[in-house]
């Protein structure tokens, strides 16, 4: 999996070096050639009302399409110099108010060129949102396979993937499901337009924010994608408004707002192995840029859990044996969903009334029982007191300790133990 | 021309039902929706708490409703269609409580229905996708129940019709049981051509489409002839309000946020003949009671402009 962070609110267009030394520092390698930050929606609403050229003195590229590399020269230079890697591009895209038809044909243009930049910039792929502008629903299908057919000629040229993305649609202030927000009828796009150009140049990318928006089943949504799915953008907000949170910061009495439970379950089911970008540009804008460090260390941490928790599975397989500490509702969900699969040797507690018993199977034993393993075999914290635990088999000297967590299981049993 | 109809709850009362179905007469609705699950509220049930409406026994339970059926004939009302009690499964309750909504208040409620003549009753899906692990996993659950009373349905000549639900993530309300009109479409048709009968249809319930963003005419229109009721009510796209229709804006427009259009062409691609109904209780306590019939003359003129927009 490739972590990809979004530079908006983080990155100056203009004066990247201290945005993209953040974002190196942090961890991060690679980030979103983000053509919108360039080209943004508002200076697109802007150009298609007053036809404006110039913004403080700079050559707009709404009304200049070719000028759009020169714009995005100072972060690609930047980039190279701190060795980010740009693997993903996004094209610049309308507010998603607009209904003037004739903002279509420059966003062709902007198109054309977004996808010139990415072979100076060494992207794979680049994310194009569908014409929607003024465009009737009847003629949504015919009016974009033409587009991206056009598209993915000069896509091949620059050796590019196309990656289309679900959409919401602004029906008079409220955003509901647009173009392409059906798993089904997405897959079916892209399968029609790969046959018409007779190669695999078109994928998806899966905006998290705009399921949320729809209140989608981000589930069936991935499985129906399955390997079309080539990037997830990853965002939170809290489903009315249209943002990009840092995950798990949307929340309602100590509950998050967004799915995550739906999407992790569907992102694990099909093994997705693609580019998770974290956009986070209405958080990092809301903090301190005192704070940025600080903040950018967290977004790291968080799609770095994403990707734990995706590929939960692969640090199970790492082991020849495993053994369990806990013996209480995370050891049950453990045993309900991957018992069979990765079957414990036995789990162990340090509540001495419980040893000698089994649970779900299992024998319950001494955590001294530890000192017995063979080489190799994995130590599984189940119990959300992970780092006190780890304190006590660091100190007994135990090796291979990894962190279980059931907070996103494939499935849960009605009751939890010791509930009242 | 559509009849219209509205919900029976906040308008009929059980000591004297004809003359809520007199006011429902007279303030232009020619047919209703009752309100079964008033009866067994599913507040009460998520609390795992019984009452014992539902331990009479069909005799019981029909002479209990006889004033109601007695009094929708008289004013001229014909009970449309009909709410079970809901959920049909708790997850937390024993299955004691469970069995007893399977086996007691689910063929009762069919029996009920068959008794007011209503040809169509609207149940819950199961909302246990969390726990299972997906919405296809639910669906067997909620599957199950229907097999359970569709026999019953089609020795009754009723249609049992699947709605379309939310669930919530931290109050967020998001898509729940039956939001996915393909798979809606698959699981209807399979289960009457099991039965050769159309056991199965669907209630569209629009403020629960409204919620979660889907695209009314798309949804409707690929329904078809399966779309057989109506929950039709508004609200603001994050609660479930069961208000007026064309209550809601957004922005500065002031124009609806809520897709009516879309409803409208639906309607008009399927051809809808049934009955508008709308599912508006809560309007009728939110406005002060002397206005009780002038909302309730004003809803039925919403349906009436709904039903010369739906036939032009």
């Amino acid at each position: 999996m490739n972590i990809i962070c979004a530079p908006d609110g983080i990155i100056d267009i203009d004066r990247p070096r201290q945005g993209a030394i953040d974002i190196v520092r942090s961890g991060f390698c690679d980030v979103l050639l983000d053509a919108s930050l360039a080209c943004t929606p508002i200076e697109l609403r802007m150009t298609s009302k007053v036809g404006q050229n110039k913004i403080n003195q700079r050559i707009c590229v709404s009304g200049n399409p070719t000028e759009l590399y020169h714009d995005l020269i100072p972060m690609l230079v930047q980039c190279r110099q701190t060795q980010l890697h740009t693997t993903l591009a996004y094209a610049p895209y309308l507010e998603r108010a607009s209904k003037h038809v004739e903002s279509n044909q420059l966003m062709i243009q902007l198109a054309e060129e977004s996808i010139k930049v990415c072979r100076e910039a060494k992207c794979q792929a680049i994310i194009i949102r569908p014409l929607f502008s003024g465009i009737e629903p009847e003629d949504e299908w015919a009016v974009n396979k033409k587009y991206y057919l056009h598209l993915a000629g000069i896509a091949r040229e620059h050796n590019v993937t196309i990656l289309l993305e679900n959409q919401c649609r602004d029906l008079n202030g409220h955003l509901i499901r647009g173009i392409c927000s059906n798993g089904k009828t997405a897959s079916k796009w892209i399968d029609e337009l790969n046959k018409e150009v007779g190669e695999e140049r078109f994928g998806f990318c899966l905006d998290v924010g705009v399921c949320n928006l729809c209140g989608q089943n981000m589930y069936d949504f991935v499985l129906d994608l399955g390997s079309r799915l080539k990037a997830v953008n990853l965002r939170d907000c809290d489903g009315q408004t249209e943002n990009a949170m840092l995950p798990f910061t949307c929340v309602n009495r100590s509950q998050p707002l967004t799915d995550w439970l739906s999407l992790i379950r569907g992102l694990r089911d099909i093994g997705f192995d693609g580019h998770l970008i974290l956009s986070f540009g209405d958080t990092a804008k809301s903090f301190s840029p005192i704070l940025r460090t600080e903040l950018m260390q967290l977004a790291r941490s968080v799609a770095n859990y994403f990707q734990w928790q995706i590929e939960i599975e692969n640090l199970l397989k790492k082991y020849k044996h495993i053994v369990l500490f806990g013996a209480g509702n995370m050891c049950r969900n453990f045993m309900k969903c991957y018992g069979e699969k990765y079957p414990p040797l036995y789990t162990c507690d340090n509540n001495r009334s419980i040893w000698g018993t089994e649970f779900c199977g299992l024998e319950v034993r001494s955590p001294d029982s530890l000192l017995e393993l063979p080489e190799g075999c994995g130590i599984f914290i189940c119990n959300i007191y992970y780092r006190e635990i780890q304190e006590q088999l660091n100190g007994m000297g135990i090796k291979n300790i990894e962190f279980f967590n059931d907070e996103y299981m494939p499935s849960y049993f009605f009751d939890r133990l010791g509930s009242k | 021309m559509n009849q219209i109809g509205v919900q029976t709850k906040n308008v009929i009362n059980d000591n004297c039902p004809e003359e809520g179905f007199s006011m429902l007469k007279h303030t232009g609705f020619t047919c209703a929706d009752f309100s079964l699950n008033s009866y067994l509220m599913n507040t009460s049930l998520y609390q795992m708490e019984l009452n014992t409406f539902f331990d009479k026994s069909i005799q019981e339970l029909e002479n209990f409703f006889l004033p109601h059926k007695n009094g929708a004939a008289s004013s001229g009302i014909k009970i449309s269609q009909m709410h079970m009690p809901y959920p049909i499964y708790v997850p937390m309750a024993g299955k004691e409580l469970n069995e007893y909504l399977w086996k007691e208040v689910a063929p009762k409620s069919m029996m009920v229905c068959a008794f007011f003549n209503c040809q169509y009753i609207v149940i819950h899906g199961c909302k246990l996708a969390r726990y299972l692990g997906s919405e296809d996993e639910e669906w067997k659950q909620t599957s199950q129940f229907i097999h359970s009373i569709a026999p019953l349905a089609k020795e009754l000549g009723i249609t049992i019709c699947i709605e379309n639900l939310y669930d919530s993530i931290g109050g967020h309300l998001v898509e729940g049981p039956c939001c996915d009109v393909k798979k809606a479409v698959e699981r209807i048709d399979s289960i009457n051509e099991k039965y050769h009968a159309e056991v199965l249809g669907f209630c569209f319930d629009t403020g629960h489409a409204n919620l979660v963003g889907i695209d009314f005419a798309g949804f409707i229109t690929e329904l078809g002839e399966r779309l057989k009721v109506l929950h039709i009510h508004d609200n603001d796209g994050a609660s479930d309000l069961h208000q007026i229709p064309f209550t809601f804006t957004k922005n500065r427009e002031n124009r609806s946020s809520t897709d009516w259009e879309g409803f409208i062409r639906g309607m008009r691609n399927i051809k809808f003949n049934k009955v508008l109904s709308f599912e508006t209780a809560p309007v009728i306590s939110t406005f002060p009671k002397p206005m009780k019939q002038d909302v309730l003359g004003f809803i039925a003129k919403i349906g009436q402009y709904f039903a010369s927009e739906i036939e032009k």
